[in-house]
């Protein structure tokens, strides 16, 4: 059996470390060429970079801000110019942080925010002008649980992930008919990223009420991703996969 | 499929079939030769005929619709090295000198269409029909079915055109009912295409009765125009203006020469307080234009009645006459000032029709004519391509010959671009089927939707890309504002957005085509309640065909003619 996304391109945002770099790992290992954008570390990227050519991957690495919209129009017409298509969008990017809604400065929401919803909006709109050219695409966003159940998480950061459901829904409807698929994976508390700042209590909580009675570990989230952006699920769009193990 | 001119509530039912064209045959139970409808109907061809003898009859012409179709426009391609005339079909015409209905082969002669006739009374005469082969052969692959009224007013009897009223044998709704409201006019226009006898000025009480029984026929109407005569010289003109100032009614047009409009300050300002359009004619810019078309200079009243009608920021209608070697110079120029005018909606060029007290005596070569596709190339040429050939189509909500137009897309920067320069309208065709505005219905919502995709997908190839997605953005800011619109408001909002040019060839004694009045949309309601046709009225109920005094046809009925409808 061929492998997943034999001979696509894709973009993922925020792909130097965490869940992101599992993303890029797992659609490289399926068979796409991965170019992803990060913000910070270069030198993360580069680890992202090694890892996906040491499995026999390709890669590019792309210092471009999600929240900088003329230059991930211009990674996106790289992108085309080079591979003549953009297949498959992640948008990744996000982080988190802990903190009470009571603490909360204006400038956490701002942030949490723009890096999760706004910088979803702006790779989506950059990549869209090619899928609508194409007529085919994936869009995968990465939500949270805690955008789709009641948990206990920073309220900053389930509005985000709960809007980026919102964002897909509707996105789905709107842009359907041009081949496009958007969907929203929704994973649980993972083994890393954004999970790392998860108090022991809350993880020890979680796997309470976890049928598998464990976290999950980023390559299953990452998988899933691979799986959504891939020829077979050609029928689903506008869904939220939440990736939990029952919780 | 619904002509989307007009809004759509009570639903009028789409016609069973797409009517295409007219085609010679035999009645199947006696075999007397007829013409034939030609119709589309669930993939196949159809034939229905109206034998005077046997009644309504109908013979299945072929079962792949789209194929009849492809070699029907292949008839229209001429085979190479011919000399002479090619034979593209054949329709019904009239004898230019006894009006009498006859056969005409329609034939292309070095690019171009002429009808050859042959009247047993008479003898043969042939007419320019239109100066491009390739655009009229093409015409007919914009086909589409059409929309009937909640109401036919007579029945079909005798067959096209003596029932006409309109009948359940005609193609398409009401798109735009004209009402002449008086006879009277305060010029004797050379051109003129009624025949006005100064003798009426129909009461309100009557319009009253025409505009209810026209909302009984079309449940509502996008648009209704009032004519003449010359409208504004009827004593009570605001009073009928008012009458037709209704919610089933989108919008009131009055059509005008302007010279009123230019005098009567307090008259302009009623028409902008009613929110009424006004149609100008404005045949040119120069005295001899208007002198040999219009009778006289009217160079500073049409340049008044432009300056209240922009001050007054009043909705314009632009209407053009055409005439070859009078005015087709002043295409571009007419051109150029529907452009730099916001308050310009559309402008409508008629090429001329040689009928009516003026018209039908008008000197002219009927094998040397303007045509739709003659004066899109004198638009093409005098605007230096900013509106080019291109961008025009064939309207098929009427007969795809009668009619074609172009959008044109308001700017940031004040400037316009035709649809069809981002648009691909064969893709498209929805957009095409209004003959004023794009109405909210789902499936022009659809194809906006993917127009706007596909600009966005496309910016960066398409000629000003990027400025036509602000205006598109804009266009949706203003139409979707954050305060609610009412329906009246986001007509008028929706019909800024962008303007139209369209060119409406009427027909004459020449080049008369009984397929093309089948499915005529514009319709003169009368008083007796019957809603005609507008060629069909012109050629055989006026009795002005080829100028005054023409007798009417037997089946012919004068303007105003009583029994009043009830």
């Amino acid at each position: 059996m061929s492998a997943l996304c034999a001979g696509r391109i894709a973009l993922v945002t925020g792909g130097s470390r965490g869940l992101g770099r599992a993303i890029c790992l797992s659609l490289a290992r399926e068979g796409a060429f991965v170019a992803f954008n990060y913000a910070k570390s270069d030198e993360d990227a580069a680890i992202t970079v090694a890892q996906i050519e040491a499995a026999g991957g390709r890669a590019s690495a792309h210092k471009v801000s999600v929240l900088d919209k003329p230059g991930l129009a211009e990674l996106v017409k790289s992108l085309d110019r080079e591979h003549g298509k953009v297949d498959i969008l992640v948008n990744n990017a996000g982080y988190g942080q802990v903190v009470p809604l009571a603490l909360m400065e204006e400038s956490d929401w701002d942030e949490m925010l723009d890096t999760h919803v706004k910088g979803a909006f702006l790779a989506t709109q950059a990549v869209l002008r090619v899928m609508v050219r194409q007529k085919y695409g994936r869009i995968i966003n990465v939500g949270s649980l805690a955008g789709v159940k009641m948990m206990q998480a920073p309220v900053h950061y389930a509005t985000a992930k709960a809007a980026l459901k919102g964002f897909t829904e509707s996105l789905a409807k709107e842009i359907g008919r041009y081949g496009i698929t958007v969907n929203c994976v929704a994973p649980g508390v993972l083994d890393e990223g954004v999970s790392d700042h998860l108090p022991p209590a809350r993880k020890e909580e979680y796997i309470r009420h976890c049928a598998m009675r464990r976290v999950g570990k980023l390559s299953e989230a990452a998988d899933m991703i691979a799986f959504i952006a891939s020829e077979r699920a050609s029928y689903t769009s506008g869904a939220t996969l939440v990736v939990d193990g029952a919780v | 499929m619904d002509c989307t001119s007009c809004d759509t509530t009570p639903p009028r039912p789409d016609r069973p079939h797409t009517f295409f064209a007219h085609e010679q045959d035999a009645c199947p139970a006696c075999a007397t030769a007829v013409e034939a409808r030609v119709v589309l109907r669930d993939g196949k061809v159809v034939h229905l005929m109206r034998c005077t003898a046997c009644g309504p009859q109908e013979r299945e012409v072929s079962t792949d619709a789209e194929g009849y179709v492809r070699s029907f426009l292949a008839r229209g391609v001429v085979p190479d090295g011919l000399v002479g005339d090619h034979l593209f079909k054949h329709t019904t015409s009239t004898c230019p000198k006894c009006l009498a209905l006859v056969t005409a082969d329609v034939v292309i002669r070095r690019g171009q269409v002429y009808f050859l006739k042959d009247c047993r009374q008479c003898g043969p005469s042939e007419a320019l029909v239109s100066e491009d082969a390739n655009y009229y052969v093409k015409a007919y692959a914009f086909a589409r079915a059409g929309t009937q009224p909640l109401k036919f007013r007579t029945e079909a009897e005798h067959g096209c055109p003596t029932d006409c009223g309109t009948c359940d044998d005609h193609e398409q709704h009401t798109c735009l009912p004209i009402v002449e409201v008086t006879d009277h006019c305060n010029l004797e226009c050379p051109i003129c295409i009624v025949d006005n006898q100064y003798s009426k000025h129909m009461e309100p009480a009557t319009f009253q009765k025409i505009v209810d029984g026209l909302i009984e026929a079309e449940g509502v109407c996008e648009t209704i125009a009032l004519s003449g005569g010359e409208p504004t010289s009827h004593p009570k003109i605001l009073e009928l203006l008012a009458i037709a100032n209704r919610p089933e009614i989108g919008r009131v047009v009055l059509i005008t020469n302007g010279i009123r409009l230019g005098k009567d300050r307090v008259f302009a300002q009623a028409l902008k307080d009613m929110g009424v359009y006004v149609g100008l004619q404005l045949d040119g810019f120069t005295a001899d234009v208007h002198t040999k078309i219009r009778g006289r200079d009217l160079v500073s009243e049409k340049d008044a009645a432009l300056a209240i009608l922009k001050e007054l920021d009043i909705p314009t209608q632009l209407i053009f006459v055409a005439t070859r070697g009078v005015n087709d110079h002043q295409i571009g120029q007419v051109v150029e000032l529907f452009l730099s005018g916001s308050h310009f909606l559309s402008l409508n060029f008629q090429p001329v029709a040689y009928t009516g007290h003026g018209g039908g005596t008008f000197v002219h070569d009927p094998n040397d004519r303007l045509t739709i596709p003659g004066v899109i190339r004198h638009i093409d040429q005098q605007t230096g391509g900013k509106v080019g050939y291109t961008d025009f189509f064939p309207l098929p909500c009427s007969h795809p010959q009668c009619v074609s137009l172009t959008y044109l897309l308001r700017l940031e920067d004040g400037t316009s671009i035709p649809f069809a320069r981002f648009i691909d309208f064969e893709k498209h065709a929805t957009l095409l089927r209004s003959s004023a505005t794009l109405p909210a219905t789902p499936e022009v919502e659809d194809a906006l939707s993917d127009v706007i995709h596909d600009v966005f997908a496309r910016q960066d190839e398409i000629p000003r890309g990027p400025e036509i997605l602000a205006a598109l953005r804009r266009s949706l800011d203003e139409m979707f504002p954050k305060k609610p619109l009412s329906s009246r408001e986001a007509f008028r909002v929706s019909e800024r957005q962008s303007k139209s040019i369209f060119l409406h060839h009427y027909m004459d004694r020449h080049d008369f085509d009984l397929e093309r009045l089948r499915k005529c949309c514009h319709h003169y309601p009368q008083i007796d309640g019957k809603i005609m046709p507008a060629c069909g009225f012109n050629m055989f109920h006026r009795g002005a065909a080829k100028g005054p005094d023409t007798p009417r046809a037997t089946f012919g009925r004068a303007p105003f003619s009583l029994p009043v409808l009830q």
